[in-house]
């Protein structure tokens, strides 16, 4: 194939990735730094439209959802923070959707056009009770073509709320990139409903799903439930039936985690010292990895894509490592303690900053101290 | 083929309560309408009346407190076919956290009912006053405040663009209204006054002694219609690449290039990418502005490298390019040692010696002046070839505009001098 150089930039293979995965309406409240996934948005999808507020955006979907309409919307902390009681209503409610969060330097309103990897215990966290949504990560600009589509083929088969979770310079910075080497996308497809007998709304298949039915079908009654509910998708209090269904939520995302695992994992040949960054600081990490290579150091790299439910799999690797080290664009390092809680372990390193990218230096700084003190 | 809508006749509500009465009146309407209750979408509220779903054959949709006509809404969007009957039920409570989607709806006039249960009161947390509560209302159960006049939620849905509205007290048979609501074309709410046993009237002469009537709106108006973009992708994986100029560049190259807003930075950058592009080198080009773009400076960072590129920030430019003084004092920070500086001769304070000083701004003009900057840039230090950036201008949009500004950089090449 002849190669095909283009300046394209993260937010438009998002989009496009996402329209040929199987998205069909999108819907935003503008803000930055999702303002050119917005503008892409506007000009690709047959169903498109900005919301008055990013509350109604997470409701405006969820109906869409409910009617069949694949549903994805772009934003980022100031705007997630308003659709978080709506995105756990679609959790319980079943309706697949794609929500792209970009990050940005908080709290609050923080720096809207300076970059961040500060959600990451946001987005662990979001659903009452501790259950996960699936989320993943983009940790360099092909990510934001295969990553998207994994993203929205597992809110389909899973029937969940996915969030993909990227940052400012990641869909912000235009780059050359040879789109002939960018995979065909697989539309995802719906695991309908075909029985003729009665729909049971929430009975799940063997694997833990409930078939769907849109609630414009003509066939069969649909209910969907926000409350605690049973299989036949009616308000319940806490009783066996419901909790029963209430749970099989959290199994159906972290059983079926492998089906949805990705990862990035670059092994040297010992086991000294593994680097373990995601987002933006994946691509400081890149370039910290070849540079301590030509000097001859031995280290290892591992992007985590699929980052939460953190994978047991990707563990077992960590823990092959005398040094661990973590890499992220925020204040206290967050998928440290996604990984180790509050207390790591001695070998267990981090570089974090804020206000601006991470560099390949600092990198490599803290790779040939820990190297040298533990 | 048409059902009944109700399935259970047994009230989930108190007894005596005004809900009741809304659901049988709403059985009836969507009975006596034709209508098969699979083309019904009920969405509910949190509160009383959002226990209505287990005695409906529709579709039922229960959501959160105070976003039904939102949900409901999204539900409208995906909708095309007029046969299809979306219906957001929520009390005075609901539609007051959710005033702001009853107005959207309305202005939108999206194709859906809205029914208002507005019992004064509410029912599910003790009896506290809604947005919706009478200023008049008194009750020794509620929880009181001191009286404030209720949002006129019917005469605000008319004002912000809804179909029909109306508002009706909500004893015996009411279902001509509901008939007429739900065969609208687009947003129609329906407010209806009820008793509340447990902590509001209980006579229906006491709700219409508050100085409710019936009465109702009729808006003119089409209904919601979501134009539908055509697809068409966003990359274009037929076109081939035509690398064509040469690029001499050994190491990667960091650039920044620095101005004002307005002054065409980020689409002079674009056109130097790609035409690094044109000479095989791979290329990254971001902007930085400050939080509100479209003032203050307006910087642009490319790495142009015959390598991969990862990190993309840069730290010491090995090239500044300033057109403007906003734009130098912004990115000095980041001039090292090393570092070549391309200045309009305006720029006050430059302290190095490794500079190349010209009057872009009066022979330019301030528009064309980025563009200047970068192909004289590319003609001192031949860092790619001139004839790709030019073969990128000429692609461009505003070629026409162009043009004069390409031969006028090529007319100065001979006089400007390369400094020491």
């Amino acid at each position: 194939m002849n190669s095909n150089i283009s300046l394209v930039d993260g937010s438009k293979l998002i989009v496009e990735s996402l329209a040929r995965s199987g998205v069909e309406a999108f819907v935003s409240y503008p803000i930055t730094p999702a303002n050119w996934i917005n503008q892409y948005a506007s000009k690709r999808f047959p169903l498109m439209t900005f919301a008055p507020d990013e509350i109604t955006v997470a409701q405006w979907i969820a109906g869409l959802s409910a009617a069949g309409k694949l549903p994805a919307t772009a934003t980022s902390f100031p705007g997630f923070a308003l659709m978080v009681e709506s995105l756990n209503m679609s959790f319980m409610m079943e309706l697949p959707m794609i929500i792209i969060l970009t990050q940005r330097l908080g709290p609050s309103t923080g720096s809207a056009t300076v970059g961040a990897q500060g959600d990451l215990m946001l987005v662990n966290s979001i659903i009452s009770g501790g259950y996960n949504l699936p989320v993943f990560s983009t940790s360099n600009i092909y990510d934001c073509w295969n990553v998207t589509e994994k993203a929205v083929h597992t809110a389909v088969k899973l029937r969940t709320p996915v969030v993909l979770l990227t940052s400012k310079e990641m869909i912000m910075t235009s780059r050359s990139m040879d789109i002939s080497k960018l995979n065909s996308i697989k539309k995802v497809e719906y695991d309908f409903y075909t029985d003729e007998t009665a729909y049971i709304p929430y009975q799940a298949n063997s694997q833990l799903v409930p078939p769907f039915l849109p609630v414009t079908n003509n066939q069969h009654q649909v209910r969907l439930n926000s409350s605690t509910h049973d299989e036949t998708g009616t308000i319940k209090k806490a009783t066996k039936a419901a909790l029963g269904n209430t749970i099989r939520l959290h199994t159906k995302v972290q059983r079926r985690l492998n089906e949805y695992l990705l990862y990035e994992f670059d092994q040297d040949e010992n086991n000294e010292l593994l680097i373990i960054s995601y987002d933006i600081s994946a691509e400081a990490t890149r370039d910290a990895i070849k540079l301590l290579r030509e000097k001859g150091i031995k280290v290892s790299s591992l992007f985590p894509k699929t980052i939460i439910p953190f994978s047991k799999d990707l563990l077992e690797i960590i823990n092959n490592y005398k040094r661990v080290l973590i890499v992220e664009e925020n204040l206290s390092g967050l998928l440290a303690k996604i990984i180790y809680g509050i207390n790591p372990p001695a070998n267990v390193f981090k570089v974090n900053k804020i206000g601006s990218m991470i560099t390949p230096n600092e990198i490599i700084k803290e790779a040939e101290r820990c190297l040298q003190i533990y | 083929m048409s059902s009944d809508l109700l399935i259970d006749k047994n009230s989930p509500y108190c007894p005596g309560c005004g809900h009741q009465n809304v659901t049988l009146n709403l059985a009836k309407a969507i009975n006596s309408l034709g209508i098969d209750p699979l083309d019904v979408i009920v969405v509910s509220d949190i509160g009383c009346c959002g226990l209505i779903d287990p005695a409906l054959a529709s579709h039922t949709v229960h959501g959160l407190h105070g976003r039904a006509t939102a949900l409901a809404s999204g539900i409208s969007l995906a909708i095309d076919n007029p046969n299809k009957k979306v219906i957001a039920v929520q009390g005075d409570g609901g539609a007051t956290i959710g005033i702001a989607h009853l107005l959207e709806a309305s202005r939108r006039n999206f194709n859906l009912t809205l029914i208002i249960n507005n019992n004064q009161i509410y029912g599910m947390t003790g009896g506290q006053l809604s947005g919706l509560s009478s200023e008049n209302f008194q009750h020794d159960k509620a929880n009181m405040n001191d009286p404030v006049q209720p949002f006129n939620i019917i005469e605000l849905a008319k004002t912000a663009g809804a179909s029909y509205g109306c508002q009706i007290i909500g004893k015996g048979d009411f279902t001509d209204y509901l008939k007429e609501a739900i065969s609208t074309d687009g947003f129609s709410v329906v407010e209806i006054l009820e008793v509340c046993p447990s902590y509001g009237y209980q006579k229906y002469s006491d709700i219409e002694n508050l100085g409710y009537t019936n009465h109702k709106f009729i808006n003119e108006r089409k209904p919601f219609k979501l134009s539908r973009n055509e697809f068409k992708s966003l990359i274009d994986f037929d076109s081939s690449s035509d690398i064509k100029f040469n690029g001499n560049l050994e190491k990667p190259l960091q650039i920044i290039l620095a101005g004002s807003a307005g002054e065409g930075v980020q689409s002079a950058a674009e056109l130097f990418a790609k035409a690094a592009i044109k000479c095989n080198l791979n290329v990254t080009k971001k902007g930085d502005y400050p939080i509100t773009v479209g003032t203050g400076f307006s910087v642009s960072e490319l790495i142009l490298s015959p390598d991969e590129i990862h990190y993309t920030g840069i730290d010491t430019a090995d090239v500044l390019i300033a057109i403007s003084q906003t734009g130098y004092d912004y990115s000095k920070s980041k001039i090292g040692e090393n570092t070549f500086i391309i200045a309009d001769n305006s720029i006050q304070n430059i302290n190095s010696k490794n500079i190349f000083t010209f009057d872009f701004k009066t022979i330019f003009g301030k528009k064309n002046s980025a563009i200047a900057s970068l192909g004289l840039f590319l003609i001192l230090k031949n860092s790619f070839s001139f004839d790709a950036f030019e073969n990128s201008l000429l692609e461009s949009k505003h070629k026409e505009k162009l043009i004069p500004v390409i031969e006028k950089i090529k007319s100065l090449t001979d006089e400007i001098k390369l400094p020491a």
